[in-house]
């Protein structure tokens, strides 16, 4: 009952975080099947804590109402998913699960932090010019158990990029993502401070097939900046399943 | 005898009668001696003290109103008591009795008088001797001086702008033709317009300029919030380079932070620009043109070259991405394949008609790339920054400074001219040492276009003749320079003051007595005499500068920008030392051999090995692609 209650909380946070998910990506997070993870969002709206609804091809949609998110203590509007952003949502959902899938994440005690905590915590102070990663993820020095890795304490800023965009623009994107100091929401003046440690010691793309040559031609045009881009391939199960490459 | 003793009577009569007012009017002679001495000392215009006056007026208004109301008449008795409580030795109750009066009357008597003191020694019809309005002069200039140093002193005096959003560039030494301040204010559309600088070396010059880019950006993010305009940029050519430079770009990063600038791009060090950006037909006109090339037999090989860099440029494959690949363009082989393809049939017979010259222009274009360095080869463009500060080699390397000025000047014109999606962009290109790029930067056809593009031009230079190799183009410069031209110590001001105009003063002859005696008879005349003085100008010391506009002059002793502290540099082992938007390394082109680098340049930030996380992201998502 104690492991039930510990997933279900697990489940609700993940889904508060990623603005939503799809009823097969809950089933992976949880370890279960279809049918477990339906039953578990039924669960979740039958207690008013979440909705569920069919927003794109393949499964249900699963989000957390205004109730779901005062339960995890998460103070973001409270709204289904935007439906022209699904496909990129359940892209850095399945970032995260194969992530949180390898030993050496959940050995390191890495933290997600989600675009939607970025983006909340820079509130209305975003500028035109900020440009949020998809996520961030920190990993501390030490780890409550275990060595800590030998990237212990770097911070990396996720991208995940579906369709591509001009070379010049993913370049200034990584520029900008690399030479960060500040944190989001900081005051403009100690977003950029020569001299300060940057924020992110590398950014990991992972990319659609047709925007991996963008990315690659960019990296290449950064010089000796590329040395902090890692570049990867979307995992399969990170499109929409009329969207899935062949 | 008789005669002398006629002509002194009615002088001594006068002089009687005047004592004798100022003794029965005696507070008011002792305000006005007080205004007079205090304006000598801290060289004030008259209007001060009739301003001074008109502000005791609501102290004369109550004054009088609680006459009337004590005595039902509007005979004040204060004056009688005055006298009394003087007879009796109560000076004080004396005093606070006549101040009301005493005080606007004493300031606008002490106002006439050194109003006509000022205009007496103006005219030089007053001193002693002829030579005595030239001393006054002088003495009136340090007393000013003084007075506005003691004024860009005082914390919070200065502001760089106003309430109204006008600009401040500090205290008023002197003003002729303008208005008598106590702070030089400029509209801030003067900002916007197209201005000069001339200063010698160790003048001020470089504070001035941080003030004037710092006035500009604060202005520009007032208007950005008010919706009046888009979002400022500040592109500045340093023309002159070497470590002074990238000292100065250091200080303008923090004093322009501090006006608003969110980020700061130091060019070459730390950031790059994109030639290969440029639309296809700028991009062959700003190759072709930073190549220096003669005239006569050698324009047959410009024009071999223009075809030549247009076939490569306009490759059916589209325009090239870099320098390495541009150059890579530049062979037969490549060209001959790719108009080949079928429809290009005239681009394939000028490909081959020029196929002996492609190897000389690949030459020309290999030695010029690899001086100009990695600069322009990418990535970033204006946008990726509000402010770009470019170091340009001129002292050193003067054709390299030329090039890249004019591929500099190229990408801004093309940044300018791209559609906007949001309000126009305001723009500001500032070029310092301007006479180390003149000779191939026609910087007035941007003058010409750049108003109504939203682009304002300031040009600096250490003189006159620093402003443009010809004495015509210096001209075109500077009277279109409708912001104003700023004038600080220089050996030549002639010119320029020459551009300010003239305004009539008098000029008063007197007759010579005997010896050092002059009589007071004498003859004035009208004559014109330059706004601004030259020999002030000459004598300026550092910090002090005319605003010449509008046919009129104000001295002006310029406020200094405290910039915020420098950044401490990252630790050498604590902390991580990472890379902040640094150029890529210079393109390795074909048969180039990559030289040791064993030194470190300025702006190079040491890059860490980080360490593999190659295992844990193959075990997420797989090998690289």
């Amino acid at each position: 009952m104690t492991t039930a209650a510990s997933n279900d909380r697990a489940g609700l946070l993940f889904t508060a975080e990623m603005y939503g998910l799809q009823l097969d990506q809950l089933a992976e997070l949880q370890g279960g099947t279809m049918r477990q993870a339906r039953a578990l969002a039924a669960r979740w709206a039958s207690a008013g804590l979440a909705d569920s609804a069919v927003l794109s091809q393949g499964p249900p949609w699963v989000w957390l109402t205004r109730a779901g998110l005062q339960a995890c203590g998460l103070k973001y509007a409270a709204a289904p998913p935007a439906l022209g952003r699904l496909e990129h949502i359940r892209a850095v959902t399945a970032a995260r699960l194969a992530l949180q899938s390898v030993p050496a994440y959940r050995d390191g005690g890495a933290y997600w932090r989600s675009e939607r905590r970025l983006h909340a915590r820079l509130g209305s102070h975003r500028g035109v010019r900020d440009h949020l990663p998809d996520a961030e993820v920190h990993w501390p020095d030490a780890p409550a158990s275990g060595a800590p890795p030998d990237w212990a304490g770097e911070c990396w800023a996720i991208e995940v990029e579906l369709t591509p965009k001009t070379v010049a623009r993913t370049t200034s994107i990584m520029r900008e993502l690399l030479a960060r100091t500040g944190d989001y929401g900081c005051p403009a003046a100690e977003a950029r401070v020569a001299g300060l440690p940057a924020r992110h010691a590398r950014a990991v793309y992972l990319c659609s097939p047709a925007a991996t040559g963008t990315v690659v031609r960019a990296t290449d045009a950064l010089g000796s900046l590329s040395a902090r881009i890692a570049i990867r391939v979307l995992p399969a199960a990170g499109y929409l399943p009329a969207r899935r490459p062949p | 005898m008789s005669g002398a003793a006629g002509r002194l009577a009615p002088r001594a009569l006068a002089a009687a009668a005047v004592a004798a007012v100022a003794t029965v009017l005696l507070p008011v002679t002792l305000v006005a001696a007080i205004s007079v001495a205090a304006a000598s000392r801290r060289g004030w215009q008259p209007g001060r003290l009739y301003r001074a006056a008109g502000w005791c007026l609501p102290m004369l208004v109550v004054w009088l109103a609680a006459s009337v109301i004590s005595r039902h008449s509007l005979a004040a008795a204060s004056p009688q008591l005055a006298w009394l409580a003087l007879g009796r030795g109560q000076y004080l109750t004396a005093a606070v009795l006549i101040a009301p009066l005493a005080v606007p009357a004493g300031l606008l008597a002490g106002g006439l008088a050194w109003s006509f003191r000022l205009a007496s020694m103006a005219a030089q019809a007053a001193g002693r001797s002829p030579a005595a309005a030239v001393s006054f002069d002088d003495r009136q200039w340090r007393h000013q001086v003084r007075a506005a140093k003691a004024l860009i002193a005082a914390p919070g005096a200065v502001p760089l702008l106003t309430h109204g959003g006008d600009f401040v560039a500090g205290a008023v030494i002197r003003a002729v033709g303008h208005p008598a301040r106590a702070l030089t204010v400029l509209p801030e559309s003067r900002l916007r317009s197209h201005q000069i600088v001339i200063g010698a070396t160790g003048t001020g010059k470089t504070t001035l300029l941080l003030r004037l880019w710092a006035g500009y950006l604060a202005a520009a993010r007032r208007r950005q919030a008010a919706r009046m305009a888009g979002p400022p940029l500040i592109v500045i050519l340093d023309c002159k380079g070497g470590g002074d430079a990238r000292r100065i770009a250091d200080r303008a990063r923090r004093v322009l932070r501090s006006a608003g600038a969110g980020n700061v791009a130091v060019w070459p060090d730390e950031a790059c620009l994109s030639l290969w950006t440029l639309p296809a037909r700028q991009l062959v006109s700003t190759l072709v043109d930073l190549i220096e090339h003669g005239t006569g037999g050698a324009a047959y090989y410009t024009d071999v070259m223009e075809a030549v860099v247009t076939l490569a440029v306009e490759a059916p494959c589209g325009r090239p991405s870099s320098t390495a690949d541009f150059l890579a363009r530049l062979d037969p082989g490549w060209l001959g394949l790719a108009y080949s393809a079928g429809g290009y049939e005239d681009q394939l017979a000028l490909a081959r008609s020029a196929a002996r010259q492609v190897p000389d222009v690949a030459l020309r274009f290999r030695t010029l790339f690899r001086r100009l360095g990695p600069g322009l080869d990418g990535p970033g463009n204006f946008a990726d920054a509000d402010v770009w500060y470019c170091i340009l080699e001129g002292t050193t390397e003067v054709a390299v400074a030329e090039a890249q000025a004019r591929a500099l000047v190229d990408l801004l014109a093309s940044f300018v001219t791209q559609p906007a999606s949001g309000p126009q962009r305001q723009i500001l290109l500032a070029v310092d040492e301007f006479s180390a790029v003149a000779r191939r930067l026609p910087i007035w056809q941007l003058y010409e276009r750049a108003r109504s593009l939203g682009l304002s031009v300031q040009v600096s230079a250490q003189s006159w003749h620093g402003l443009a190799a010809r004495q015509d183009d210096r001209y075109r410069l500077a009277t279109t320079a409708e912001g104003g031209i700023w004038l600080l110590g220089t050996p030549h001001p002639d010119p320029v003051i020459a551009l300010a105009g003239q305004r009539a003063s008098l000029d008063t002859s007197r007759q010579l007595a005997g010896r050092l005696r002059w009589r007071r008879h004498g003859s004035s005349r009208l004559r014109d005499k330059p706004v601004a003085d030259p020999n002030r100008i000459r004598a300026f010391e550092p910090g002090q500068a005319a605003y010449i506009h509008h046919g009129g002059v104000t001295f002006t002793q310029i406020k200094r920008l405290v910039a915020g502290p420098a950044a401490l540099a990252a630790g050498p082992s604590s902390e991580r030392t990472l890379a902040v938007a640094a150029p890529p390394a210079a393109p390795v082109l074909p048969g180039d051999t990559v030289p040791p680098r064993d030194t470190v340049l300025p702006g190079d930030t040491v890059l860490p090995v980080l360490p593999d996380v190659s295992g844990l992201l193959d075990a997420a998502f797989g090998p690289p692609p």
